[in-house]
């Protein structure tokens, strides 16, 4: 017990210690680094938002079309950057291997958390602005919104624990991954809430915890202006089995790992 | 006292495998300093990486009942991008020591003024081997891993490793991997050779220097 909470607070100080190293790499020098993951999702859900009021007029009085596209683009965009560093990352951090409480499992968790605390300012960032032009409601529930985020972050660093072992064996996986995500967007939920869809598929995508995530997000956000469709078994039972064969595989390529 | 058990260790590229070390045995107790002779592409690096715990062997293992250094090499333990302030504090939190104490050691033993505010990246091999060295001292573990480093110091910076190693740290143990004979005479007390993924020790140094040669 005494080793295990030994260990706990050794590796929690490696946490810190690569989470302000990681800040200081990519935002220390220019500062405009943390602003532009604020401003894009709001200049994309401005853009998209114009195209669509032009294309389709108001769809729905209750539901801005502004506040569902920057709501659907942020946790989009966390997955994205998720991903896309999550590959290579143990080659990419290998000169820090060289002490021995770095783990590699460390380098995942450090971008996931770097990530998500980014997503939720953007997401915080877009609400404010928007509601100040009137385009974003207050949250309907807090609490189910946070749970919806949880959720989706769990499960994208479940994928990453899969992901990052995976790509250092296959550079195809790499490559892979943008491809990935833009196949992944109709079974997350970006666009479109579960309720507008066939309950067949709605069906099949609750095994997607993605989804059940983003119906809570907006569930939590406009209330009972949208009929979420969630399934909480299979998004942690899923999120869990991902995360258990992402830990194997971590530790064995670890095991077998050339560190230069 | 660290005790290597029977180490294996192979590498592997696409269909070949290299076996680099096939069954290495042996113990550093407290004091001792140990010399590791052997030919370019013996294993001394890879033997020194395993001890450290950087990469795992392939069988056997490495048993450590002292605190350990990372290997102190021509590569690895910083990250290049960062400065070498922002390295030493970043070393400073995962070892659980006083940053502004080391800051203070680090400055006065490497020398290396305002270039501790630049990235490590465009550090030389004597400025990379100089922080460290001063690192790794600063947190004072009981056994110092070093692949060849110390040789590429200049003559200020060898005099300041005697006189931190020898003559302030008797009680340390050390692992010296190294090509210069002069240096493992004058430093170690016990030699290991490593040939053909064995290794083999010897209580005189003299007598481990001569079977080098001879390799």
């Amino acid at each position: 017990m005494a080793r295990l909470r030994e260990g706990l607070r050794v590796q929690l100080n490696v946490i810190q210690a690569l989470t302000s190293r990681e800040l200081m790499t990519r935002f220390g020098r220019e500062n405009i680094g943390f602003l532009w993951i604020m401003v894009e999702p709001l200049l994309f859900a401005a853009l998209v938002g114009i195209a669509w009021s032009f294309i389709r007029g108001p769809v729905n009085d209750e539901i801005n079309v502004f506040a569902f596209v920057v709501t659907g683009y942020i946790p989009l965009t966390f997955l994205r950057h998720s991903f896309g560093r999550s590959a290579k990352i143990f080659v990419a951090n290998s000169a820090l291997l060289y002490h021995r409480q770095v783990k590699v499992l460390d380098f995942i968790f450090v971008r996931v958390l770097i990530e998500s605390v980014g997503a939720m300012m953007a997401y915080m960032f877009a609400g404010i602005v928007l509601a100040f032009f009137g385009l974003f409601p207050f949250p309907a529930d807090i609490g189910v919104l946070v749970l919806g985020w949880a959720i989706y972050i769990f499960f994208v660093l479940s994928l990453c624990t899969i992901l990052a072992p995976v790509s250092e064996v296959s550079d195809v996986v790499e490559k892979l991954v943008p491809v990935s995500i833009y196949v992944s967007i109709p079974f997350s939920g970006v666009f479109n809430m579960a309720s507008w869809l066939s309950p067949e598929l709605r069906e099949i995508l609750m095994w997607s915890p993605l989804v059940s995530g983003m119906e809570l997000m907006r569930y939590g956000l406009f209330g009972s202006a949208v009929t979420p469709y969630y399934d909480l078994g299979k998004a942690f039972g899923v999120s869990i089995v991902c995360l258990l064969i992402g830990l194997i595989l971590c530790r064995r390529i670890r095991r077998t790992m050339t560190v230069t | 006292m660290i005790e290597t058990r029977n180490l294996h260790m192979d590498y592997r590229s696409g269909h070949v495998t290299k076996h680099v070390l096939k069954g290495v045995d042996f113990t550093i107790k407290p004091r001792d300093r140990i010399g590791l002779l052997g030919r370019n592409g013996a294993g001394k690096s890879t033997l020194i990486r395993l001890i450290g715990g950087v990469e795992m062997p392939t069988k056997g293992k490495v048993i450590r009942r002292m605190t350990c250094s990372w290997p102190l090499g021509f590569s690895g333990g910083f990250q290049g991008s960062l400065t070498g302030y922002d390295n030493a504090r970043f070393i400073s939190r995962i070892y659980d020591k006083n940053y502004s104490e080391m800051k203070e050691f680090v400055e006065e033993f490497t020398e290396l003024g305002s270039n501790l505010k630049m990235p490590v990246k465009i550090y030389s091999s004597g400025m990379r081997a100089r922080l460290a060295f001063a690192l790794s001292l600063a947190i004072e573990f009981e056994c110092y891993l070093i692949d060849e480093v110390i040789m590429v110091g200049d003559k200020s910076f060898q005099d300041k490793c005697k006189e931190e190693f020898f003559e302030k740290r008797p009680d340390r143990a050390l692992l010296l991997a190294s090509h210069s004979l002069e240096t493992v005479q004058q430093y170690c007390n016990r030699a290991i050779v490593l040939k053909d993924g064995r290794a083999t020790t010897y209580e005189d140094v003299s007598e481990a220097v001569a079977v080098y040669k001879k390799l």
